[in-house]
């Protein structure tokens, strides 16, 4: 085991960059998410990872040791694919031996931590199977007891749980946060889905077009994002284009005045959007009130209300109100005050 | 649907299956220096090719050739069908067009091509003599190395193709795994991209062997008046010697050896998949 660093890692394809100057430590036993739309380039640095991409520049470092320049059947990483990749022409038992085989590993000490392994993820019953003959999950728990049966230095997760249905999803999510943390496993983990990101990861890194655009916690990344596309890529926000009027007050390009914290302002003169997350917005009906509700969207626990306000349209969650709450009876057309903690309104830079 | 199917039917029936019967009723006749054939219903035209020592050396040498061209032929195709399959670029039809390019033309001009390069004033001696390295033509032509490099060269694009089609289907994701796991290229290969391509190395293999005991154009042309293979053999009878029937007996001698080997070598191929 050993943590692993990626330094100022680059691949580029002809004139298009896939990855940008990307730098990262994942501590020992630490677990960090990639998160990003498609094409971002986290797959592109995982596979860099595990030694299936050439770097164009960069290095990356496992425990310390370099392995930039290592074929990938030397790297020590264990990988999960987003297919499963088991072999399908061996069985369950000889497709989680294999890479004890591979280390050279004698016969019996092989059979007893292939067992441990399968036990691992309770299908020790099922070693004389096909993988044709399991289930999807089933698969996937394979691939991972095949993945880590070898005690990798680097543990690496490629979108694992993206062909699993939702419901399976969510336990193989919990599976994997619980062996990674048990087992404390070094894991690099690849998803587009930030709700897998933000339940499993210690600290998430979120990706656009090849480049790192805020490393941080979950909590990190929501209070504070410091990138308009992380604001709008992690949880749903809305974001103003406009500029600062000294003091505490944020002109919207459409002419609406908005409010935001004086101090935070002063730490960002250059500011040009504000970004607002619609939970963080209160909202009372007011016939004096400037906002007009263009749209209500009733989904049970909560409801979404959208207001224009001097030009400006505002996405708002609250929790469904209740049946005795004037709010309950808002439609279409409307009058409200909107209001919200000057803390709650982030000031970013103009989007690169 | 079945009425479909028809048309095809009925032509192999007419064009594949009559014929057949027809050669099985001549194999069982007499022949006669003058009248050809006699009506008979004898095994003595199988017995003698069974028992001439020349037709057996026929056989061996049918055999050899046909076994060892398919070997050859798997072993100089695995790789390129690999590379075909695992092409990811936009030049991929255009490889497998080039890949299928020699089946444009006909195993003859083909085999003529190969005289005139391996002839005693062929391409390769003159260009030898003329570079002064040897004064007398090297025998190129006219042996087995000319005979099996002319059906290598024909047989070729049917086992990359065949090849090409499985290793296709095999996922590229497997092989990372294997790699990823600790195993180096060439185990990679063994473990994981030989086992799950033996169906195609069956198919293929059966293809390409079918082809090459049946070979004549390149036998004859390449071969030389020395060299002999069955499908020549059979020729030889019913055109020179006008022995139908003995000629019968050989072409059926020749299917049923074809058949027998086929289904035993792809028996024994496909059991080792099961248990792989």
């Amino acid at each position: 085991m050993g943590n692993l660093v990626l330094e100022a890692l680059c691949k580029r394809y002809g004139s298009s960059t896939a990855v940008e100057r990307v730098d990262l430590e994942v501590k020992q036993g630490e677990m960090v998410a990639l998160l990003g739309p498609s094409g971002c380039g986290k797959t592109t640095t995982l596979r860099m990872v595990a030694g299936f991409i050439p770097p164009s520049e960069g290095r990356i470092l496992i425990g310390g040791q370099d392995v930039t320049r290592r074929p990938a059947h030397a790297r020590d990483t264990g990988m999960v694919f987003q297919s499963y990749a088991l072999f399908p022409h061996m069985t369950v038992g000889q497709n989680v031996a294999f890479g004890l085989e591979m280390r050279k590993v004698g016969r019996a000490e092989r059979d007893g931590r292939v067992m441990e392994a399968l036990r691992l993820v309770r299908l020790d019953h099922l070693a004389d199977r096909l993988p044709r003959q399991l289930s999807g999950g089933q698969q996937q728990r394979v691939a991972l007891a095949r993945a880590l049966v070898v005690n990798p230095a680097v543990f690496l997760l490629d979108e694992p749980l993206s062909n699993l249905d939702a419901k399976l999803r969510g336990e193989v999510r919990m599976e994997i946060r619980a062996l990674q943390q048990r087992l404390g496993l070094t894991t690099l983990i690849v998803t587009h889905d930030q709700e897998e990101a933000l339940t499993m990861a210690d600290r998430l890194v979120v990706m656009e077009r090849g480049r790192v655009r805020q490393v941080g916690t979950a909590e990190e990344l929501y209070e504070n994002p410091t990138d308009p596309f992380v604001a709008g890529f992690v949880g749903r926000c809305n974001l103003i284009e406009g500029r600062l009027e000294a003091p505490g007050g944020f002109r919207a390009a459409s002419g609406a005045l908005l409010h935001c914290d004086v101090e935070a302002a002063e730490a960002r003169p250059d500011a040009a959007l504000l970004a607002l997350r619609p939970e963080r917005i209160g909202l009372q009906p007011d016939a004096e009130g400037g906002g007009r509700v263009a749209a209500v969207t009733y989904l049970g626990a909560q409801t979404e209300y959208l207001v224009e306000q001097d030009g400006t349209s505002l996405l708002i969650i609250r929790p469904t109100p209740t049946l005795a709450d004037p709010l309950r009876r808002l439609a279409v057309g409307d009058a409200v005050t909107l209001s919200w903690e000057a803390a709650a309104a982030r000031l970013l830079p103009a989007a690169t | 649907m079945a009425a479909l199917v028809l048309p095809a039917g009925l032509l192999v029936l007419l064009l594949l299956v009559a014929p057949m019967l027809l050669l099985a009723r001549i194999s069982l006749n007499q022949f006669s220096p003058t009248e050809m054939m006699v009506e008979a219903t004898t095994a003595a035209n199988y017995l003698r090719a069974i028992q001439d020592p020349y037709y057996q050396q026929v056989m061996a040498t049918t055999l050899g050739v046909a076994l060892g061209c398919t070997l050859l032929t798997l072993a100089l195709g695995f790789p390129a069908a690999y590379w075909l399959a695992r092409m990811q670029s936009r030049w991929k039809s255009l490889a497998t067009i080039l890949v299928l390019f020699p089946l444009l033309v006909g195993n003859v001009v083909r085999a003529a091509g190969w005289m005139a390069l391996l002839g005693n004033e062929g391409a390769i001696n003159a260009a030898l003599k003329g570079l002064g390295l040897i004064t007398t033509s090297l025998p190129l032509l006219y042996n087995t190395g000319s005979v099996v490099t002319g059906i290598v060269a024909v047989v070729l694009p049917y086992m990359i193709l065949t090849l090409a089609s499985v290793i296709e289907s095999i996922p590229r994701q497997a092989e990372e795994a294997a790699s990823n796991l600790g195993a180096k290229p060439f185990t990679v290969f063994r473990r994981v991209v030989l086992p799950l391509a033996l169906p195609g190395v069956a198919a293929g293999s059966v293809l390409v062997f079918i082809l090459c005991m049946n070979t004549y154009a390149s036998a004859v042309l390449l071969g030389g008046p020395q060299f002999k293979m069955m499908a020549p053999a059979v020729y030889d009878q019913f055109v020179r010697g006008n022995n139908w029937p003995f000629g019968a007996a050989l072409a059926f001698i020749l299917l049923g050896v074809t058949l027998l080997l086929t289904v035993v070598g792809s028996t024994l191929l496909g059991r080792k998949y099961k248990t792989a």
